[in-house]
């Protein structure tokens, strides 16, 4: 009976990894480097310089650059600059031609010292990994759907990987190289088990992050059908005040920071919302940013009055329930991690990635030892084998053609950053066409070095069009322009070594069957 | 987070130790059977102490995932290291057992 039941875990854990392997490797990938999105955004629009800069310094020219340029909106926001995101970016809203409707929003990025504007390249930057990672490059909400689905199917894989795994505590220290199938085994067991909690806390908090969504039932059903109620009620600072038509100095937004830091025990703001400027019925609200604890907190946020400075409303204390779904939506997107805990954040993201990998490899290793002997592979085993050589090595070769477009299409080129984007996606769709043309290794081998070539140009290509070079970067200190260059050229040569690898054990499989040939020929000789 | 990281590494290493197998690839001889029950008890320990260390220095909520993430990857580096550099892997747990002395004393 026990057996009968690991067996059919095995079964579930061998069929539901494989059908949704492929896109929880994307997933797992592009989530991974979206724990640097500030880091990549800023390299990807090096015109946008790095400063340091006080909240209340910045928050002052960002006022005074929104009183001359958008005095009339019915709302401003302001996203204050960090140590992560120095750029101050301010956006407004124009009262709406007719009511319900909604205003055009207009953005621009600020010098957070002087208050002048600054034009970057037209790009996504790192925020398209990071909606690519939920959103799935598909139209609302059919890709939210499909991710969410994913991340049941992983959670699912990991429980019965874990349940069909004999010898989690005797074989905990165990990787044996150099052992073809059974060092793919030990090394898809060890990512699994040792980055366990990891792996665990990042699946279970994305379903968290998407529970309204997957099961509105009980909010339905206690809102009668009304889903806007319950968010109204949740988070009170997002509806606006009506105008009241009489012209009023606004306050310094400035003073509000200092309250707000006060109130919030050194907690810092990330940011502002101005309703009404200019108006007597002017109201800010001040969103928390949330990098000082762990825990998020839903609509954190200090409402105060826009012309006397007064506090109007914060946000009542938190049930628990909600302080539980923030602690798993503040691990899930790791804001309050700093510098190491960020790069921990980012092995363990690739040792998900690594996992997932590793068992695509050991499913089709599996069973394609079956048809070793016979020349053709079967249909089904051949599609395995092409989805898996395009959906990791083709999807590195995409990322990497991603951050090379970044530098190669002229700045001034119509719909730059859409282009970008296409660049992923061609590329992508061109790595599948050549798996399907290509044997197997030699796929394997001629994408792996392909991307090797373009994650070591990436840093290349940097030098050559904008003087932000390695040299230059390290010097001044700007650590997520000179890291970034470094973790590609690193990507790059661990790239390489790979394809190394991929290529030795390749020609080390042959030599063995050639020499079995050979004595085969030798024993059958005269006699 | 350093004392922390010294700690769960050298932790590792000895409940590493504390299996026959292991024990006998990396110091070429069979333990005794009380060998193995100190090296467990001892790895134990240290990670009950590197848990310590971590939510001593900031606090419940970030030292629990700093411990954990510290936890992953000293496990991570020593299953890495112990097949190619077994040695490199031993001389790491020497090492940082005897800086956590000074770790500790930074960190307080």
């Amino acid at each position: 009976m026990k057996e009968g039941f690991r067996q059919a875990m095995a079964w579930l854990h061998t069929w539901a990894g494989l059908v949704f392997g492929w896109l929880l490797f994307a997933i797992f990938l592009t989530g991974t480097l979206a724990y640097f999105k500030d880091e990549i955004s800023h390299w990807m629009q090096p015109e946008i310089p790095a400063r340091a800069v006080t909240s209340e310094a910045s928050l002052t020219l960002a006022q005074e650059y929104l009183q001359q340029h958008a005095a009339g909106a019915s709302r401003w926001l302001i996203d204050l600059p960090d140590a992560r995101e120095p750029g101050l970016s301010v956006r407004w809203q124009q009262a709406p031609a007719k009511p319900g409707e909604r205003g055009q929003f207009t953005e621009k990025r600020l010098d957070p010292q002087t208050g002048a504007e600054v034009q970057g390249r037209e790009t996504r930057g790192g925020d398209f990994f990071y909606r690519f990672h939920f959103q799935l490059q598909m139209p609302y909400p059919w890709g939210r759907w499909l991710s969410t689905i994913a991340a049941m199917v992983m959670f699912v894989a990991l429980i019965s990987g874990i349940i069909t795994h004999k010898k989690i505590f005797k074989d905990f220290f165990t990787f044996r190289p150099r052992k073809g199938q059974r060092s793919w085994l030990d090394g898809h067991n060890a990512v699994g088990v040792l980055v366990l909690p990891f792996h665990l806390m990042i699946t279970y908090s994305s379903l968290v992050i998407f529970m309204t969504m997957v099961m509105p039932a009980s909010i339905l059903a206690a809102y009668e059908g009304d889903e806007r109620v319950f968010f109204d009620e949740v988070f009170p600072a997002s509806s606006t005040p009506e105008p009241a038509g009489k012209p009023a100095q606004l306050t310094a937004l400035a003073s509000l920071l200092e309250q707000a830091h006060e109130r919030w025990s050194g907690g810092g703001v990330g940011r502002l919302t101005v309703n009404n400027p200019g108006d007597a019925n002017a109201s800010v609200v001040l969103v928390r940013d949330g990098v000082d604890r762990v825990v998020h907190d839903f609509g954190s946020a200090l409402t105060f009055n826009g012309v006397t400075g007064q506090i109007l409303g914060t946000t009542p204390e938190r049930p628990l329930p909600l302080a539980i779904a923030g602690a798993f939506y503040g691990l899930h997107m790791g804001h309050f991690a700093g510098p190491v805990l960020r790069w921990l954040y980012f092995i363990c993201g690739l040792a998900g990635t690594a996992m997932i990998g590793t068992g695509l490899v050991i499913w089709l290793g599996k069973r394609q030892l079956k048809h070793a002997k016979s020349a053709v592979m079967p249909f089904e085993l051949r599609l395995v084998e092409v989805l898996n050589i395009a959906s990791m090595s083709g999807l590195l070769v995409a990322v990497a053609a991603f951050f090379c477009a970044n530098r190669l299409l002229p700045l001034d080129m119509a719909g730059r950053a859409d282009w970008e984007v296409n660049s992923f996606f061609i590329a992508w769709g061109l790595s599948v066409l050549h798996a399907m043309v290509r044997r197997g290794r030699a796929a394997w081998v001629d994408q792996l070095v392909l991307a090797a070539l373009l994650f070591c140009a990436v840093p290349l290509l940097n030098a050559m069009t904008t003087p932000y070079h390695l040299g230059a970067t390290l010097i001044l200190g700007d650590w997520a322009m000179a890291g970034f260059d470094l973790t590609c050229l690193g990507s790059g040569v661990f790239l390489a070594w790979a394809a190394w690898k991929m290529q030795r054990s390749g020609q080390t499989e042959r030599v063995p069957r050639k020499q079995r040939a050979q004595s085969i020929a030798l024993d059958r000789g005269p006699y | 987070m350093l004392l922390a990281l010294l700690l769960c590494y050298g932790g590792f290493t000895a409940l590493c130790l504390s299996m026959d197998r292991h024990h006998t690839e990396l110091l070429g001889r069979k333990p005794s059977v009380r060998r193995r029950q100190g090296m467990r008890i001892q790895g134990w320990l240290l990670l009950a102490l590197s848990l310590w260390a971590a939510v001593s220095a900031t606090g419940w909520g970030l030292g629990l995932v700093q411990w954990f993430a510290v936890l992953m990857l000293s496990g991570l580096l020593l299953v890495l290291l112990l097949p190619y550099r077994p040695r490199l892997a031993l001389s790491l747990a020497g090492v940082s057992l005897l800086a956590s002395p000074v770790a500790a004393f930074a960190q307080c």
